[in-house]
């Protein structure tokens, strides 16, 4: 059975599990002679060169709560992968986050001007998504309702959702006063699609009943959907989804909303870097096309066919026809046009470097985002070698609010005119990815031209 | 320079091999397992008590059938046969609706009554009597016709008139309501007066041999008649009731605890009445007559309630029921062996004494009304007792499912029993033609209901709950759900398997719940 199209990036997301709660880069951010670390940093801007041209590069962060692995959702043989969650459920808990934080970058520019005046511009596709799903819900789909866990039980089904994509333009401006360097950027977004659900109204049970498998369906859920869903049908016993056309395309020049970015590095001493940055600062994506509320809410009992005991007795049909629109019905979610607002979850970085010899040096960074639904914090400790000028790796011990036992790990090469990276905050997940519960990468690549004679020690 | 640069290419090709490490892009292939998932959900549930039950077996037969929910709740169902009335006036006219010759001047007709039958006295309420005349002479006549016996407000009937020589008179007929008839010799007497124009009484002469005066008697009608009823017979009614306790050709073993045979009598004749019952027997399933043997019977005879001249109870009803039970016939026995009809045969016996100083009276409303009746109080006990039913079946969206990803199916049947009665069960279905394709249970009637505790009096107390799976394959799935009727095999057998007697009640009921389990393979 080949996969459905739209089921990929689903599948891609479970790939990526990994128990950081949030777009955590924190060995990128101790790798500030690469020109993506501007990124996560407005101050920072590599010392080597004049013009930074940034090729395409991508960030992925992604969780689900739990010790799920690659290894419980996918069976590997010689010829075939495959998707089995049979072991997964039994591995989740009463209710699951599931996080995905994604940043594709395009293509980016730097440029030095003189008088220390740095100047940048990028665009950048983001992807925030954040769900809380109950265990029943994908054992629902998987296993069916009639295992231990639902019959008799009141299984709760909601799942809660934050999530949307972007497009971000940034452009942004540093400025440096000796050792200091201070930098600001402001990104302009153009909503691309986004879906939240409602906090107040987040129930959907199924009851089973032991009885004789009589099924009671109790909803009060609702949710808001920009340029994505534009209908559910629940008439007759289907259950379909209507997309907005094009929905995943939006529209790069259709801005309707803004973030800043603030950040500063300090070269203390000749060997001592500090540095802290504030990102998405006061981000938000005003919804204006295609939104809509949905909301289901209602009781219903379905018991089968009720047939009249006397009518029985006169020569009634035995009637199984499941009449099954009722139970549908539930499900009808009444829509109604109303914009609303999604918030960017704003994140803050701070650094320490201090460079112990010409090929090695120590950090220690400090990461933290605010969520809607979680907040998240992660520090680390760290070792860079640079073997080579152009060669850089490094390694750190990082605890986040979910583990005390991270491995990361980035490696950077810089030959000639390029710049290639790949950095992880659980380095494990790279040599045994499908024994990993978590996965974290951010790799990229770059161009850079006009080679400065300056050198400046790190 | 070259060997540095190779190395420092293969040192850029080694990271990105790390980052094509993650390999994500091999997804693409990615396939979803096999498995296996389970769904529950309920197909129907029904409810039947057993007062509906009963009506419902009751309207699939005759439709006098009743039963009868006592005030203590059980029920008696009851197998009535035709109502038979039998009125006065069917058998007792009394008067010709005809042309009387009056071959004298005084006449003495007879009723139109057996001859057992004596009429002292007749109330009147309808018809009319005319004078018929024809003048035979040279010379004018005139006419009187008188009825003696006949009075109204103390006035004897009479009519007269003046005919001349040759004439022929048909005179108006004159209404009698009101008039009262007495007869001292069980005669009506008419008399007439001719006198001719010499003054002479004379006798009207003949003509071609026929009297040349006639009374015309035009519908009579009486509301009240009195007399004397000597010995007759005349037939009331005969009549079959069918009985279907047990309407299946399946065994049972069905002991009705205390089944009687009524006969419901109400008579205002007034006069004394014997009811004969010529025949009166139970017909077995096999056609062997069994006759109801009781001693209430003397020699096939009992005596009816009738309204009395003598105490002054004209107009009135006197009521008579017999009952044969198990006290005064050998009806136990007969029910038995499960009966399925009744058959009687019950004629009547006027003065069966022949007393002669019995003076009685019928009156235009007077009648005999019978009714035979099979009385069975549903307290008794059965093994095995059959019953079986042709239902419609509707699989709905069932017949077009596509069953492919379907492993199995597990049918949960659960009941909810507060009768005394346990039952198995046996579904066999049937195709279009009504060929059996399949049964429910492989392994022959399965135990769906078991019956409720009872008390001593033999009345259940609580619900019985069973549940029973049956796990189907998909292929005979394919046929059950194919299926358009089935044939309801059903043996029931009472509480402590059919030992003791247990009452039913009518607000006892059963409730049968069916859900379905289905295990998928996708």
């Amino acid at each position: 059975m080949k996969i459905p199209r739209l089921i990929l990036p689903a599948i891609l997301l479970a790939a990526c599990w990994t128990p950081a709660r949030a777009q955590q880069e924190m060995m990128l951010y101790n790798m500030p002679e690469y020109w993506h670390a501007n990124g996560l940093n407005p101050a920072f801007f590599p010392k080597d060169h004049k013009l930074y041209v940034g090729l395409p590069g991508i960030a992925l962060d992604a969780y689900n709560s739990g010790n799920l692995t690659f290894n419980d959702i996918i069976n590997r043989s010689k010829d075939r992968l495959s998707l089995d969650f049979s072991r997964a459920i039994d591995k989740l808990g009463e209710q699951n986050d599931f996080a995905f934080d994604q940043r594709i970058e395009t293509l980016s520019l730097g440029f030095r001007l003189k008088g220390g005046i740095t100047i940048s511009a990028a665009h950048a596709q983001r992807f925030h998504g954040f769900f809380v799903y109950p265990k029943g819900l994908p054992g629902l789909l998987w296993e069916g309702n009639a295992g231990p866990a639902f019959v008799g039980q009141s299984v709760a089904l909601a799942p809660s959702a934050r999530t949307f994509g972007w497009h971000e333009v940034r452009l942004g401006l540093a400025k440096s006063l000796g050792p200091l360097t201070v930098g600001g950027r402001v990104n302009l977004i153009a909503g691309i699609t986004g879906v939240e659900s409602d906090p107040n109204r987040n129930r959907i049970t199924l009851f089973t009943d032991p009885d004789y498998y009589q099924l009671t369906v109790s909803s009060d859920y609702a949710f808001q959907s920009a340029n994505l869903i534009q209908r559910i049908d629940t008439s007759g016993n289907g259950f379909s989804v209507g997309f907005v056309d094009d929905f995943n395309k939006g529209n790069l020049f259709a801005v309707n909303g803004r973030s800043f970015d603030i950040g500063f590095q300090l070269q203390a001493t000749p060997r001592l870097s500090l540095s802290a940055s504030v990102l998405d600062l006061g981000g938000q994506i005003n919804w204006d096309r295609n939104t809509y509320a949905f909301h289901t809410e209602g009781n219903y009992t379905y018991e089968g066919g009720i047939i009249d005991g006397g009518d029985l007795l006169q020569g009634a049909d035995i009637d199984f026809d499941v009449n099954l629109d009722t139970l549908n019905d539930i499900f009808a979610f009444k829509r109604s046009d109303q914009a609303f607002s999604s918030n960017l979850p704003t994140r803050y970085f701070g650094s320490l470097r201090y460079q112990l010899t010409d090929r090695f040096g120590v950090f220690g960074t400090f990461f933290h985002q605010q969520r809607d639904l979680r907040t998240q914090t992660a520090m680390g400790v760290g070792i860079s070698w640079n073997p080579a000028q152009w060669f850089n790796v490094g390694a750190q011990y990082g605890y986040n609010n979910r583990s005390g036992s991270n491995l990361g790990l980035y490696l950077g090469c810089r030959p000639g005119p390029f710049q290639v990276y790949v950095a992880t905050d659980y380095g494990l997940a790279v040599f045994r990815p499908y024994n990993a519960s978590r996965a974290n990468i951010r790799a990229g690549l770059s161009l850079v031209f006009g080679r400065r004679n300056q050198e400046v020690p790190e | 320079m070259l060997p540095l640069f190779i190395r420092r290419a293969a040192y850029t090709l080694g990271t990105l091999c790390l980052i094509w490490s993650c390999n994500l892009s091999s997804l693409d292939d990615l396939e979803l397992e096999p498995r296996d998932a389970e769904f529950v959900f309920p197909l129907f549930r029904t409810t039947i008590t057993l007062e509906s039950l009963m009506k419902g077996i009751l309207n699939d037969s005759l439709s006098g059938d009743t039963i009868l929910v006592n005030p203590d709740g059980t029920m008696t169902l009851i197998y009535s046969g035709d109502l038979v009335s039998k009125p006065a006036l069917d058998l007792f006219t009394f008067f010709p609706d005809t042309l009387i010759p009056l071959p004298d001047t005084l006449s003495e007709l007879d009723f139109d009554a057996p001859n057992s039958i004596r009429v002292d006295r007749v109330d009147f309420t309808g018809g009319s009597i005319g004078l018929v005349a024809y003048n035979g002479t040279s010379g004018k006549i005139d006419l009187t016709m008188t009825l003696p016996g006949m009075t109204k407000n103390g006035v004897v009937f009479e009519q007269s008139k003046q005919l001349v020589a040759g004439e022929f008179y048909q005179g108006p007929l004159i209404p009698i309501d009101g008039y009262t008839l007495i007869s001292n010799n069980n005669k009506l007497q008419v008399r007439y007066v001719a006198i001719n124009q010499a003054g002479q009484r004379i006798k009207m002469p003949a003509v071609f041999g026929i009297p040349g005066v006639a009374i015309d008697l035009d519908k009579p009608k009486f509301s009240y008649m009195q007399g004397y009823w000597g010995y007759e017979v005349y037939p009331l009614t005969e009549d079959t009731i069918e009985i279907d306790i047990n309407q299946t050709e399946l065994d049972g073993n069905v002991r009705v605890v205390d089944p009687k045979v009524t006969f419901t009598i109400k008579n205002s004749w007034g006069f004394p009445t014997r009811m004969l019952v010529e025949k009166l027997v139970f017909v077995a399933p096999n056609g062997q007559e069994i006759p109801l043997q009781s001693t209430v019977l003397d020699n096939g005879t009992l005596d009816l309630g009738y309204p009395s001249w003598a105490a002054g109870e004209i107009g009135q009803t006197k009521f008579t029921n017999v009952f044969f039970d198990r006290n005064n016939s050998n009806i136990d026995d007969i029910f038995n062996a499960q009966p399925v009809r009744l058959i009687y045969d019950i004629d009547g016996i006027a003065n069966v004494r022949q007393d002669p100083d019995v003076t009685g009276f019928i009156t235009d409303s007077s009648v005999i009304t019978l009714q035979v009746g099979v009385e069975l109080l549903l307290e008794g006990s059965a093994v095995n007792f059959g019953a079986e039913q042709q239902v419609n079946l509707n699989f709905g969206d069932f017949q077009d499912l596509d069953t492919a990803k379907i492993s199995d199916v597990e049918f949960k049947l659960v009941t909810e029993n507060q009768t005394p009665i346990s039952a198995r069960l046996q579904i066999v279905f049937l195709d279009d033609q009504a060929q059996p394709i399949d049964s429910l249970f492989a392994d022959g009637p399965a135990s769906l209901l078991n019956a409720a505790p009872v008390d001593a009096d033999g009345i259940a107390m609580g619900t019985q709950r069973t549940e029973v799976f049956v796990p189907m394959s998909v292929a005979r799935f394919n046929r059950i759900r194919s299926a358009t009727k089935g044939e309801l095999l059903t043996y029931f057998t009472t509480a402590n398997d059919g030992l003791v007697p247990v009452k039913l009640l009518a607000t006892q009921q059963s409730t049968v719940k069916m859900g379905l389990r289905v295990r998928t393979r996708f």
